[in-house]
């Protein structure tokens, strides 16, 4: 271990001296606050600020509106911030973001998908299934398609009520290959969904709100993200993950366009991406390191990576989301989703 | 008496000049709340209502047509209504005895009675929700014992569903409709309803004839109240409508992380805004707040 | 409209009981056909207590309340067929002046033309014939006062309760209606039971009066003889301005100090108190008269009256009044003055100390 730490020591120092001898300056960071926020700071700003000997000042944000609202009125307090994948699809669409400079930021061990012109990821989340172990045992549902299977697990389920995920699951359900699921069938998933309707307990609309579907026993089997079932497990819920298709998601980080340090978030962004500085999210909360190399670095224990959702063992079983898709289709789905709970 | 002549307007330049003073000084205590109201109220949904009408930078109707078109918004706005409507009924249903109850009450045990009432509004709404959940639900309290009595065999569907969401908003809002009715019914004198028994009015008739006109004004009130806040729900249909029951508040919210912007968002608060305006003016149609007061007043 | 069914009240040993504290303490009453008794009492005597029994609205503990000969003590108020005027008149704000005049009707099955006449008798015996559209709150206290009157008279019930129907209007007005009451007790006939604490209302409509203490009556006369002849110092001194001297009797013969008074009839020997009342007293003796030295302390004027007060030895002090004639306001000895007060050996009363 001591060995890794002197290596990450001189990493970090390399990227500093990289630098140009600034004094001591400033940038702004938003996210979504509460304890992912908290985990960011430990996880990513903290070695950072030490690394490169500035200040990191934090603020939150509620989503892309609140950077057009910046970009569009040319008063851009944000030099870092952290979106949602849809939402940095659609403000790169939107041109509200500086490009982001590839020969300081190196993506060895990130997903090309998740990588783009204008944004890069930072963590993954997933949504899987979890089903209720009680009801159960070991032996709950191992795809989709037994998520569907009423006959093979009676008992009550639960989905998200939004179109992104809920969609790609239920054609998942009726047979679609993971990897063509885009451009999505909506047809044929509003089909697909139909069929499952009665057995849905709830469509829960928050994360909280799936968590306590769980917990409670109240739905045998939910579509979830892994964060929140992994809290309520470990809260001691009888339930288990199973990553098998599941839909990786990610947030993502931008530089709103105008932002007064760009130069200095762009190497901000290369060490939040980093192996080593990645490395120490899994720690501190349920997402998975969006470079892979972070489960090389060693500081990850072999034991922990199995419940890791972007550990190699688990990320191989899963699909990316497409976010240019929903980019382009979240509002008329979601309509077609609304219109498909009110029947 | 050319100086006695001026006696009359003795120090009349001074007491205007106090009287004048007086105002101002009204004025300045009451100008801060109105800036306050001016700058937190009328502004941002000044912005908001512009913002509605702006897609892309430019002038359009989307955000309204889209309305229309969309087969969603039709039964949004009905379950709403719906909703709305139901949970008024059920608030004056049960909060008029219990306010009669109270109010009949001598003063210190309707003081505590009304504490009672009031209980719930020191917790916050999500807890409260979460505890009609915890009661409701298929393992809930309710169905276990109902199950355990042999009254029923499976679970009871009792939340996630239109029906829940009315339970849970109806205990939040009863308090709502008791207050103001419970102030109304205490004002009125008890001799009105002695004055039509000993005219011959039965105790039902008396209520029907007598009590029961005399506190409309509080009743107008409470349900106008409830129904209002009713139309702006979103926490407990969020929690315990299931994903089947969607009203428009939950919709604005969901707007605007699905549309990316302010505008498809403030459409919907702009409609409901002026659905809300227009439901008091066809109310204060059907129950003159004029003529109420002055009832109320004598 | 006569109400040729006017009921006798009979009233045996009624108890009411607030906690530990009797409203009423065993109280018997005999109201005849058509009288008009008024219980007259200080607040808190227990007078309301025993209306609202009457009427209804409040349960005795314990006793017997009879109209005719129909037990009533335990009949609802809206089967008792009273009309009951209240101090703050009850008019249902929600109706017009004729809606509320014709409620009672409206209950009874009285509908159509029947009802409108009978409406249109009662606003006009209380000379409201006009106002019949008004809306309630739109009337002066005195016609509010008359639509109460004839809401509750306009179904002719035997009985009538009122419980202190004048105590919000002005004096003129309260006069003018006591005159107006009498009035219309002659022209209808009811039984009625009137509610006051005021003294002289009592004494100019009542054809007795019930003066009622600490949940009893104290004394039930009529006015002239309660006046009179009141029976204890709590009635003479409840009603009119009297002032209260000690007096002994010994040997037949009754003195205040050493001054001997002569009396109609003379009581048994032991404490009383001589009751002296203003308009019973003159200054300067006179030999058929009872008389008692005294100093003038103050003379007030008031207008159709002078008030003088005069101190008695051993400093009690005495109010007679002098009627504001010519002359007689000059020729009154100023304060300071020695004078002789004197009073009619008829008009001597005596009250056992209590």
């Amino acid at each position: 271990m001591r060995m890794f730490s002197t290596f990450r020591a001189a990493l970090l120092l390399s990227i500093a001296a990289a630098l140009p001898a600034a004094a001591q300056t400033t940038i702004t960071f938003a996210s979504f606050g509460g304890a992912y926020q908290a985990a960011q700071r430990k996880a990513l700003l903290d070695p950072i600020e030490k690394a490169l000997n500035i200040t990191i000042k934090e603020d939150t944000l509620t989503g892309i509106a609140d950077v057009r609202a910046q970009v569009g009125a040319k008063a851009v307090k944000w030099d870092v911030a952290d979106l949602g994948g849809v939402s940095c699809a659609r403000g790169a669409a939107e041109g509200l973001f500086e490009p982001l400079d590839y020969s300081v930021i190196k993506t060895d061990g990130i997903d090309k998908a998740m990588a783009s012109k204008d944004w890069i990821g930072v963590i993954y989340y997933s949504t899987v299934i979890a089903y209720n172990t009680q009801k159960y045992g070991n032996n709950g549902p191992q795809s989709w398609a037994d998520f569907w299977d009423t006959k093979k697990f009676p008992g009550t389920r639960s989905l998200g009520r939004g179109a992104a995920e809920t969609f790609e699951i239920a054609l998942m359900a009726d047979g679609v290959d993971p990897q063509k699921l885009y451009p999505l069938d909506v047809d044929r998933a509003l089909k697909s969904l139909e069929k499952i309707k009665k057995n849905v307990v709830a469509w829960w609309a928050s994360g909280a709100q799936s968590a306590q579907l769980l917990k409670d026993g109240e739905a045998d089997m939910v579509a979830i993200w892994n964060g929140r079932a992994g809290a309520v497990i470990k809260d001691g819920a009888k339930a288990t993950i199973n990553y098998n298709q599941g839909i990786f998601n990610i947030d993502c980080l931008v530089i709103p366009k105008g932002a007064k340090n760009a130069a200095l978030a762009q190497k901000v962004i290369a060490m939040m991406v980093s192996p080593e500085l990645q490395a120490n999210i899994p720690a501190l909360i349920d997402y998975g390191p969006i470079n892979s190399k972070a489960f090389d670095t060693g500081k990850i224990p072999e034991a922990a990576k199995a419940s890791i959702n972007s550990s190699p063992v688990n990320a191989a079983k899963q699909t990316n989301m497409n976010f240019d898709y929903w980019r382009e289709n979240l509002n008329k789905l979601t309509e077609r989703m609304d219109a498909f709970l009110q029947q | 008496m050319t100086a006695e002549a001026v006696a009359d307007r003795l120090n009349a330049a001074g007491i205007r000049a106090d009287a004048r003073r007086e105002k101002s000084a009204l004025a300045a205590l009451t100008a801060p709340s109105f800036v306050i109201l001016g700058l937190m109220l009328f502004i941002p949904v000044g912005w908001l209502f512009w913002l509605s009408f702006i897609e892309d930078g430019a002038f359009s109707l989307e955000n309204y047509t889209r309305m229309v078109v969309e087969p969603a918004y039709r039964s949004i706005f009905l379950t709403t209504l719906e909703l709305s409507v139901l949970v008024t009924v059920l608030s004056v249903l049960l909060g008029y005895p219990v306010a009669y109850m109270i109010a009949m009450l001598p003063p210190r045990a309707a003081s505590i009675t009304l504490t009672l009432v009031l209980v719930p509004f020191w917790t916050a709404i999500l807890v409260r929700t979460y505890a009609w959940l915890v009661l409701l639900q298929r393992r809930g309290v309710v169905n276990s014992v109902l199950m355990s009595w042999g009254i029923i065999d499976e679970p009871l569907q009792l939340v996630h569903n239109f029906t829940g969401t009315a339970i849970g908003m109806l205990h939040i809002m009863i308090p709502f409709l008791v207050l103001p009715l419970y102030a109304n019914m205490r004002a009125i004198d008890r001799d009105y309803v002695r004055a039509a028994a000993s005219l011959g009015a039965s105790p039902v008739t008396a209520f029907f004839k007598v009590y029961l006109p005399l506190s409309i004004p509080g009743l107008a009130a409470g349900t106008v109240m409830v129904f209002i806040i009713c139309l702006g729900f979103y926490i407990t249909p969020q929690f315990l409508g299931g994903g089947r029951v969607t009203t428009i508040s939950m919709k604005i919210q969901q707007n605007v992380a699905t549309y990316f912007n302010w505008g498809a968002a403030s459409s919907l608060g702009v409609v409901l805004f002026l659905s809300t305006i227009l439901i008091f003016w066809g109310f204060s149609r059907l129950f003159p707040l004029r003529r109420i007061t002055e009832v109320g007043g004598s | 409209m006569t109400a040729g069914r006017a009921l006798p009240i009979t009233v045996r040993g009624l108890v009411r009981r607030y906690g530990k504290v009797a409203a009423l303490d065993g109280v018997d009453l005999d109201v005849a056909q058509g009288e008009f008794l008024t219980l007259l009492g200080p607040s808190g005597s227990g007078k309301t207590t025993l209306l609202m029994i009457m009427a209804g609205f409040t349960r005795p503990d314990a006793g017997s309340v009879k109209f005719g000969n129909v037990e009533m003590v335990r009949t609802p108020p809206h089967k008792r067929n009273l009309g009951v005027v209240f101090q703050s008149y009850a008019l249902f704000p929600h109706m017009d002046v004729a809606a509320n005049v014709a409620f009672p009707l409206t209950l009874r099955g009285v509908g159509g033309a029947e009802r409108e006449r009978r409406v249109k008798q009662a606003l006009e015996q209380v000379q409201l014939g006009a106002l019949g559209g008004r809306r309630v709150d739109q009337l002066s206290g005195g016609q509010r006062q008359r639509v109460a009157l004839a809401r509750a008279i306009v179904f002719e019930p035997g009985i009538l309760l009122m419980d202190e129907p004048l105590s919000a209007l002005d004096k003129k007005l309260r006069e003018q209606m006591q005159i107006e009451l009498r009035h219309l007790h002659r022209s209808l006939g009811t039984t009625v039971i009137y509610v006051t604490h005021d003294q002289r209302e009592a004494l100019t409509l009542s054809d007795r009066i019930a003066v009622i203490d600490q949940g009893q009556i104290q004394q039930i006369d009529t006015p002239q003889r309660l006046y009179e002849e009141p029976a204890s110092h709590f009635v003479a001194d409840f009603i009119g301005d009297s002032t209260f001297v000690p007096v002994t009797v010994a040997g037949g013969v009754a003195r205040w100090r050493d001054v001997p008074l002569r009396l109609p009839t003379a009581p048994r020997d032991g404490a009383y108190l001589l009751v002296l009342r203003p308009e019973k007293l003159v200054l300067g003796g006179a030999p058929d008269l009872n008389g008692i030295d005294a100093e003038v302390a103050e003379i007030v004027y008031q207008g159709d009256s002078v008030r003088v007060d005069v101190r008695l030895a051993g400093g009690d002090i005495v109010t007679l009044r002098e009627l504001a004639r010519a002359g007689r306001i000059a020729a009154l000895p100023p304060p300071g003055s020695i004078v002789r007060l004197g009073f009619d050996p008829a008009d001597t009363l005596l009250v056992p100390a209590p």
